[in-house]
């Protein structure tokens, strides 16, 4: 099994953003030459997320609000403070939270040098806490 | 819509050119995040609903032996983007600080000057060190940011830094326009003393301590009184949010959420702001 690592940057532009990065992957997969095995995605952020849907804008809207609803920005997060470690105040446990409920990454089977994914399956760059210039990898790993 | 405290601390850009930045920007200011493209800073920026923001540098050579970007530095931000309103920094500490602020403000067309007496560890009462630049920016008629209060900042001292030492600086220098940054929290009752009485004092809203900016400011500004605000110091508080120690679009949320009346509400987010930097025209 042979193992590639591709990063990728995504700017972001706004403080939530359902991203379509569906073609980007489909492309790094072929560029890589494998023919047989997985592609995992990942991003490299605790506020970001990866997540597969069907890709339409109204699922997109709803996802957001879900999201808003289940971590709302007014609660007494216990994140609200000064981060030594950072320089920064840490006040976005919102965006933690909404990063946890999706999760950071997914994985689909690579046949005869392509993504297998269902027809109607995007997969989704979620931005939580921007606007920011972010990253995310690509691991093939094939045979 | 104008961010009157902005430091550009994570923008790439300038980093490329600048090698000892990166130690600049965490030994002294104390930030450890990754710098971000430029585009970044402009997306904050909008983030927030504002279309400029003042850019500050800090001459911290006495204290520190280096700045947190140089003025060289911010002149090159205000060539890259049309949304920084770049202020100029002098160490007071050095004699010919009055002169380097001239030259920044000629030379590079600089609009304030910034200073940060808990970091670059001046005495803000010092006739001999710090009135000379006073005096300067008084005649070159800019304002002055000084942050007051708590520092982040890891060599930061704060007993240099509380407001109420202002006030010779105040009385001899009655032409300038004095904006002390973050409320000067946790020293907010003298801050606001000193704009109640004096009206070339204003205060800037990036109150950070505890807790998101929409409770901090709460907080702080219900104990100040929004009447107060109101009634005495409508044309005396400015929006900043002092990014990147918070986002901007948490701090404009924040007073956002205050509930001011909507004519108190422009004047913190814009009319203030705008007639201290003698812009031409209000931006939106």
């Amino acid at each position: 099994m042979r193992s590639q690592v591709i990063r990728f940057g995504v700017q972001t532009t706004a403080d939530t953003q359902v991203i379509d990065i569906t073609e980007r992957v489909r492309e790094m997969v072929r560029e890589s030459g494998a023919q047989n095995g997985q592609a995992l995605v990942m991003t490299l952020h605790t506020t970001t997320a990866i997540t597969v849907n069907e890709g339409l804008p109204d699922l997109e809207d709803d996802i957001v609000e879900m999201l808003q609803e289940l971590a709302p920005a007014e609660r007494n997060y216990r994140h609200a403070r000064f981060l030594h470690s950072d320089g920064q105040m840490a006040v976005n446990a919102p965006s933690h939270l909404r990063g946890a409920l999706l999760g950071f990454q997914c994985l689909f089977p690579i046949a005869d040098g392509e993504l297998v994914m269902g027809g109607r399956q995007t997969i989704y760059f979620v931005e939580l806490d921007g606007p920011l210039y972010r990253e995310a990898i690509v691991q093939v790993m094939a045979a | 819509m104008i961010d009157f405290h902005t430091h550009p601390v994570q923008v790439a850009d300038l980093f490329d050119d600048d090698p000892t930045l990166t130690r600049a920007v965490q030994e002294v200011f104390g930030l450890w995040m990754s710098p971000q493209p430029l585009r970044t800073y402009e997306l904050h920026i909008e983030e927030a609903g504002a279309d400029k923001a003042v850019a500050v540098p800090l001459d911290c050579t006495t204290a520190h032996g280096m700045t947190v970007v140089s003025n060289e530095q911010i002149a090159r931000l205000m060539e890259l983007t049309d949304k920084a309103i770049g202020f100029a920094s002098v160490d007071p500490r050095d004699p010919e600080a009055p002169q380097k602020l001239q030259h920044a403000v000629a030379e590079y067309g600089l609009k304030g000057l910034k200073l940060d007496p808990a970091l670059q560890q001046f005495d803000v009462a010092d006739a001999d060190t710090a009135f000379p630049v006073y005096q300067a920016a008084q005649e070159l008629g800019i304002p002055l940011l000084i942050d007051c209060g708590l520092s982040w900042a890891p060599k930061g001292r704060a007993a240099l830094a509380r407001p109420l030492a202002l006030e010779p600086a105040i009385h001899a220098f009655p032409e300038l326009q004095i904006v002390i940054s973050h409320f000067a929290w946790p020293w907010v009752d003298e801050a606001v003393a000193l704009a109640v009485k004096h009206r070339n004092v204003h205060l800037e809203t990036s109150i950070l301590y505890s807790g998101t900016p929409p409770e901090s400011l709460k907080h702080t500004l219900d104990r100040v009184g929004l009447d107060l605000l109101d009634r005495s110091l409508h044309a005396q508080v400015v929006f900043g949010s002092d990014y990147p120690r918070v986002d901007p679009k948490r701090v404009a949320d924040g007073v956002r959420r205050l509930g001011l009346r909507p004519a108190l509400e422009r004047k913190v987010f814009n009319d203030n702001a705008a007639r201290l930097l003698r812009l031409e025209v209000a931006v939106a």
